[in-house]
């Protein structure tokens, strides 16, 4: 007989890797076929560890006609989803108004800034004087009136 | 092969038996899969509600079975992926607890000693193949929970034959590393 099957010869013939050599082998060596057996045994504890625990924990019960349940979920989604599509519309609509708003709003302020721009330089180029001259103009400036009374 | 098809077919006109019948196995490789008892019950909720959505476009070219766990794969996958829900999930108490699945052993009649060894070994075993890779976790529970053969686990997972197998093998090589390190 050959010599012994090693780990990775062991863990494939377990993964289904049963080459007719390795089965042979596993049929004719006790010491490899109590390896697999071993790693057999144990995976089929796990596997039952598994089943046992996993019926014990919530939710491991199907629920009692669960079509009904799933109609009414589907129809419930379809109406979030004629919601949602309503929301979007309404979002789709408000945007541009708002936006329209908004820029005349903004249009507006922006003419009436200007407005107040012109007024100012107009009142800055009509003064016959620089502003700080001002008040010497007024000691020296002639008022008819003064020298007859 | 046509009458396979059509009582696969036939079957899906109850689909309330069909949800009788294959929910519990769904529901165990869910929750053995992201190990989280609500995120389970939800994806098993989603996995029957996909079904009976697409009930009309099964073909009855797979089992009921490989089709209902075609779309568990495919959900797990994704909450896999879903980084946020990996996040939330860290934080969530509905996490199971690891210390209770050596609490199912199925034969009580062992000595104390060997109880405990074989408690000790499962629960190792259900630890490695949590950090496996999501694929050969995939295939690990494919293989040795829900007891599938290797082609049944390629038609459920897309993957080949081949690449099924090399999964299983580096999972097993991984679980047996596990194993002998804790001797």
């Amino acid at each position: 007989m050959s010599a012994h099957l090693t780990s990775e010869q062991i863990s494939g013939w377990i993964a289904g890797d049963r080459t007719p050599d390795a089965s042979r082998h596993i049929r004719e060596c006790v010491q490899c076929r109590a390896e697999a057996d071993r790693l057999d045994a144990l995976l089929a504890e796990f596997r039952s560890s598994v089943i046992d625990w996993s019926a014990l924990q919530e939710g491991a019960e199907a629920p009692g006609r669960w079509t009904l349940l799933a109609r009414r979920r589907r129809s419930t989604g379809g109406m979030l989803r004629w919601k949602l599509a309503a929301a979007a519309l309404a979002i789709a609509v408000a945007v541009p108004i708002c936006k329209n708003t908004s820029d005349r709003q903004r249009a507006a302020e922006a003419f009436r800034a200007d407005a107040r721009l012109w007024e100012e330089v107009n009142t800055h180029v009509s003064r016959p004087v620089p502003t700080p001259l001002e008040p010497l103009m007024k000691l020296v400036a002639w008022e008819p009136d003064a020298g007859e009374k | 092969m046509q009458e396979a098809l059509d009582s696969s077919r036939a079957e899906l006109q109850d689909f309330d038996e069909v949800v009788r019948y294959h929910w519990q196995r769904v529901h165990r490789f869910i929750l053995a899969s992201v190990r989280d008892a609500d995120a389970a019950q939800t994806l098993t909720q989603d996995c029957f509600l996909r079904a009976y959505s697409g009930r009309g476009a099964f073909r009855g070219q797979a089992s009921i079975k490989t089709w209902l766990m075609q779309i568990a794969v495919n959900l797990v996958r994704d909450f896999g992926r879903n980084r946020r829900l990996q996040f939330w999930k860290r934080l969530r108490a509905s996490a199971v607890n690891p210390g209770d699945i050596g609490d199912h052993l199925s034969d009580p009649g062992v000595s104390p000693e060997d109880q405990a060894l074989r408690k000790e070994q499962v629960q190792i075993i259900w630890r490695a193949s949590q950090s496996l890779p999501a694929r050969q976790k995939t295939v690990f529970l494919l293989r040795f929970v829900e007891e599938m053969d290797l082609l049944e686990i390629a038609s459920v997972t897309g993957l080949k034959e081949g690449t099924v197998k090399m999964h299983l093998f580096r999972a097993l090589q991984a679980v047996r590393e596990k194993l002998r390190r804790s001797k």
